[in-house]
C-alpha cells in the first residue's frame, strides 16, 4: 500500500501542454477519482502516474520514492484499462498469471493467487477460457482480476465500466466498492460519469483543460463547488445557470435581479461582492419548487418528460443559460406552452461573481 | 438464406462458374504441360498434353537413379538434382528465417518505437529496394568477392553468402509486418507492461504470438523467393554441387541440346518444397488472433 503524491506535474505532447502543473496528496488506501470531460487529461494524468506516459517536468511520489524515471513494471502499481487490453491468445488463468510469470513466482503461488482473484471475482468457471469467449463483462472481471493477483500498491482505473450496458455498470460499480473495502488498497479511477465519481470516490479530483478545478469529498463537491465549472459538473440532471446583477450583499445574504426584473434571495457571503456587478445564480433542478412562494422565476414549458418517479420540465426564462432544467412531482402536469412559476429557497441557491468563482453558502450541511 | 433472387439469377451464376473454370484451365495448363513433359520420352517441348507413352526416364534422372537408354546402355545422371533441391531448401530456408528475424524486430521499431526521421527511413527502404537487383549485379558480385577474402564462408560460391545476399531483401516484409503491428492495439502491450513485462517480453510474448499469421506470410514469401531467385544465386554460386534448383536445372538447356524433358521433372522437383512449407505453415495463418483482447 502506498501514497501518491504528485507535485507540479506538467505533460506536453510535442508543442501541446495537456497538464498544466498537477499538485494532489493522495492517501495510503484512499479510493480517488478523476472525473472531467473528455480532453481534458484524466487518462493522461493516470498514465504518467502508471508510467505509459513521461512526465515533462514535476514529480511524482509513490509509497515515498520518486518516480519520473522507473519503469511501469516496478512502481508497484496495477492498471484496468477502458478496453480490457487482455492477452488474446492466453487463456483467463494464463492473463492473470502473466504478471506472476514474468516476476519468477513459483507454480503453485501462481495458482494460489490466480484462484483467489478468481473466487473474490466469481470468475472461477472461466478460468480455462480464452477471452474471446467471454462476455464484456466477463472480460472486465479477468481485467480487475489480472490487477488483483499482482498485489499491487496503487490500483489505476482507465474508465472501466464505460464499454459495459448500465445494468452491469451499477452492478460492477458496487463490487469494485466492495473490492476497495476488502482490500484497502490504494486506488485511483479515472471516468467521465459524475455518478460514478459520487458513488465510488472517497475524493473526487475534478479536472478541466488540465487543470485541477477541486479537490474533495463528493456531497463537498456537490454543496460547494468552488466556480461555475465544478458546479455545472458535479450533479444530473446538471446546475441550471441565470445572469442577475448583485443588488446587495451581506455576509449572509444577497440579493440578485434577474433579467425580467425578478428578485431572487441567495443565502450566501456576498460580504466581498460589488454591488451592481454581473454574477450567475445556480440552481439545482431537483431544489426548484413548483409555484413556490418567496423566490419567484417565471417561464414557459418548452417540453415535459414524465419519468415516473418525477416529471422533468424544459423551461424557458429570459437570462437563463440555454433552459432551466426543473424536476417536480410526478404528479404535477404543466403542459408544453403553459407558464411555470418555479421558485427554489434562499438556503438551496448557489451564486458565482463575474469571474465564475462561487460566493461561499452559508448554509452547511 | 431466404434473400429473393432475379429470375437470371441462375443463368449469371453459370455464366460466372464457366468463366472462371475457363481461367482456372488457363492458370492449370502450364502446369500440366509441364508435367506431360516430364512424362514423355525424349526430350521434346510440344507434343501431346497426354502422353501414349509414360516414361520414368526424366524422373530417375532427376531423382539421381541409373536407367537404362534406348540402345541398351546404363545411363548415369549427369547432374545431382537432389543435391541442388537441398541447396535451395537450405538457403531458402534459413535466409527466410533470418530475413523474419531481422524484418520482424525492425518493423517493431517502425511500429511502436519513437525516433527521428522515421518517416524518410521508412520510404527510402522501400525505394532501395524498388531497383531491380538484375541492375545491381556487378555491384552484389564484387562486395561478395571483398567479403570473401575476409570470411570466406561468406564469399563467392559460398551457400552463406547467397543467404546473407537474400536476406537484404526485407524492405518490403518490413512493410508488411509493421503494418500488422499498427492493428494490434497498443493498451495490450502496455497491459503487459504494467504486469511487469520489459519492452523486448512485451514484444516477445504478447505481441508476436499475436501476429503469427503474418510471420508465417512473410517467412512462406521469403521462402518462395528463395526457391526461385535465379540471377543472383547464377552470380554468386558456381561450382556445381553448390548450385540451387533454379540455377542448376537451367544446365539442361545449352544451345546444342534442350534437354526440356529433363529440365520439366526438376522443375516440378523445386515446387515441392514450397508446397510443403505452406501445407505447414498454414495451420498458424488463422484470423481473429487477436479477437477479445480489447473491446471491439
Amino acid at each position: 500500500m502506498s501514497d501518491v503524491v504528485l507535485r507540479g506535474i506538467r505533460k506536453s505532447f510535442g508543442e501541446i501542454e495537456t497538464l498544466h502543473g498537477i499538485d494532489l496528496d493522495i492517501k495510503d488506501g484512499e479510493f480517488v477519482v478523476f472525473v472531467g470531460p473528455s480532453g481534458c487529461g484524466k487518462s493522461t494524468l493516470l498514465r504518467t502516474i502508471a508510467g505509459l506516459e513521461d512526465i515533462t517536468s514535476g514529480d511524482l511520489h509513490i509509497g515515498g520514492e520518486r518516480c519520473n524515471d522507473v519503469p511501469p513494471a516496478k512502481r508497484g502499481v496495477a492498471m484496468v484499462f477502458q478496453s480490457y487490453a487482455l492477452y488474446p491468445h492466453m487463456t483467463v488463468a494464463e492473463n492473470m498469471a502473466f504478471g506472476l510469470k514474468l516476476a519468477g513466482v513459483s507454480k503453485d503461488e501462481m495458482k494460489q493467487a490466480v484462484d483467489r482473484a478468481a473466487k473474490i471475482l466469481q470468475i472461477e468457471h472461466l478460468l480455462e477460457r480464452k477471452p474471446k469467449a467471454l462476455s464484456g463483462g466477463q472480460r472486465q472481471r479477468v481485467a480487475i482480476g489480472r490487477a488483483i493477483v499482482r498485489k499491487p500498491n496503487v490500483f489505476l482505473f482507465d474508465e472501466p465500466l464505460s464499454n459495459l450496458d448500465a445494468a452491469l455498470r451499477v452492478q460492477m460499480r458496487i463490487e469494485i466498492t466492495k473490492l476497495h473495502r476488502e482490500l484497502k488498497t490504494t486506488m485511483i479511477y479515472v471516468t467521465h460519469d459524475q455518478v460514478e465519481a459520487m458513488t465510488l470516490a472517497d475524493r473526487i479530483v475534478v479536472l478541466s483543460a488540465g487543470n485541477v478545478e477541486q479537490v474533495g469529498a463528493p456531497l463537498e463537491l456537490y454543496h460547494h463547488p468552488r466556480n461555475l465549472f465544478v458546479a455545472g459538473f458535479i450533479g444530473s440532471p446538471k446546475m441550471n445557470f441565470i445572469q442577475g446583477t448583485l443588488l446587495s450583499g451581506s455576509e449572509t445574504l444577497a440579493t440578485v435581479k434577474l433579467a425580467d426584473g425578478a428578485q431572487v434571495q441567495v443565502q450566501v457571503d456576498a460580504s466581498r461582492g460589488k454591488v451592481g456587478s454581473a454574477v450567475t445564480l445556480g440552481i439545482r433542478p431537483e431544489h426548484f419548487v413548483v409555484d413556490a412562494q418567496g423566490n419567484k422565476i417565471a417561464g414557459q414549458v418548452i417540453a415535459a418528460e414524465h419519468l415516473g418517479e418525477a416529471t422533468i420540465y424544459y423551461v424557458h426564462v429570459e437570462g437563463a443559460q440555454d433552459h432551466l432544467v426543473v424536476r417536480a412531482h410526478a404528479e404535477h402536469d404543466a403542459k408544453a406552452g403553459e407558464t411555470l412559476h418555479v421558485g427554489a429557497a434562499p438556503s438551496d441557491c448557489y451564486l458565482f461573481d463575474d469571474a465564475g468563482l462561487a460566493f461561499q453558502r452559508v448554509k452547511n450541511s | 438464406m431466404a434473400v429473393v433472387l432475379d429470375k437470371s439469377h441462375r443463368w449469371r451464376v453459370a455464366a460466372a462458374h464457366v468463366g472462371l473454370i475457363c481461367f482456372i484451365a488457363l492458370t492449370l495448363a502450364p502446369f500440366l504441360m509441364l508435367l506431360s513433359i516430364s512424362l514423355r520420352p525424349g526430350n521434346f517441348a510440344t507434343g501431346e498434353l497426354i502422353p501414349t507413352v509414360i516414361s520414368l526416364d526424366h524422373w530417375k534422372l532427376a531423382l539421381g537413379i541409373s536407367y537404362q537408354g534406348a540402345d541398351g546402355q546404363l545411363i548415369e545422371p549427369d547432374f545431382p538434382v537432389l543435391g541442388w533441391l537441398w541447396n535451395s531448401v537450405k538457403v531458402a530456408g534459413l535466409s527466410a528465417l533470418i530475413a523474419l528475424l531481422l524484418s520482424t524486430t525492425c518493423a517493431y521499431a517502425f511500429a511502436r518505437m519513437k525516433f527521428a526521421f522515421k518517416p524518410q527511413l521508412m520510404t527510402s527502404l522501400l525505394l532501395l529496394q524498388m531497383f531491380p537487383s538484375v541492375l545491381v549485379l556487378v555491384g552484389i558480385y564484387a562486395i561478395f568477392d571483398r567479403i570473401g577474402t575476409y570470411v570466406p564462408g561468406l564469399g563467392i560460391n559460398s551457400h552463406g553468402g547467397l543467404i546473407l545476399a537474400y536476406t537484404g531483401g526485407i524492405a518490403l516484409h518490413i512493410w508488411t509486418i509493421k503494418g500488422y503491428f499498427e492493428t494490434i492495439p497498443t493498451e495490450i502491450e502496455e497491459a503487459a507492461k504494467v504486469d511487469g513485462a520489459s519492452p523486448f517480453q512485451a514484444f516477445r510474448y504478447v505481441l508476436l504470438p499475436m501476429s503469427l499469421p503474418i510471420l508465417m506470410v512473410v517467412f512462406i514469401l521469403a521462402f518462395i523467393n528463395g526457391i526461385n531467385e535465379y540471377p543472383i544465386a547464377s552470380i554468386l554460386v558456381q561450382s556445381q554441387d553448390q548450385l540451387t534448383l533454379a540455377v542448376g536445372s537451367k544446365q539442361f538447356l545449352y544451345p546444342q541440346h534442350y534437354r526440356w524433358g529433363d529440365f520439366a521433372a526438376a522443375a516440378i522437383l523445386s515446387g515441392l518444397p514450397i508446397t510443403v512449407v505452406f501445407l505447414m505453415a498454414q495451420r498458424w495463418m488463422i484470423s481473429g488472433l487477436t479477437a477479445g483482447g480489447v473491446k471491439g
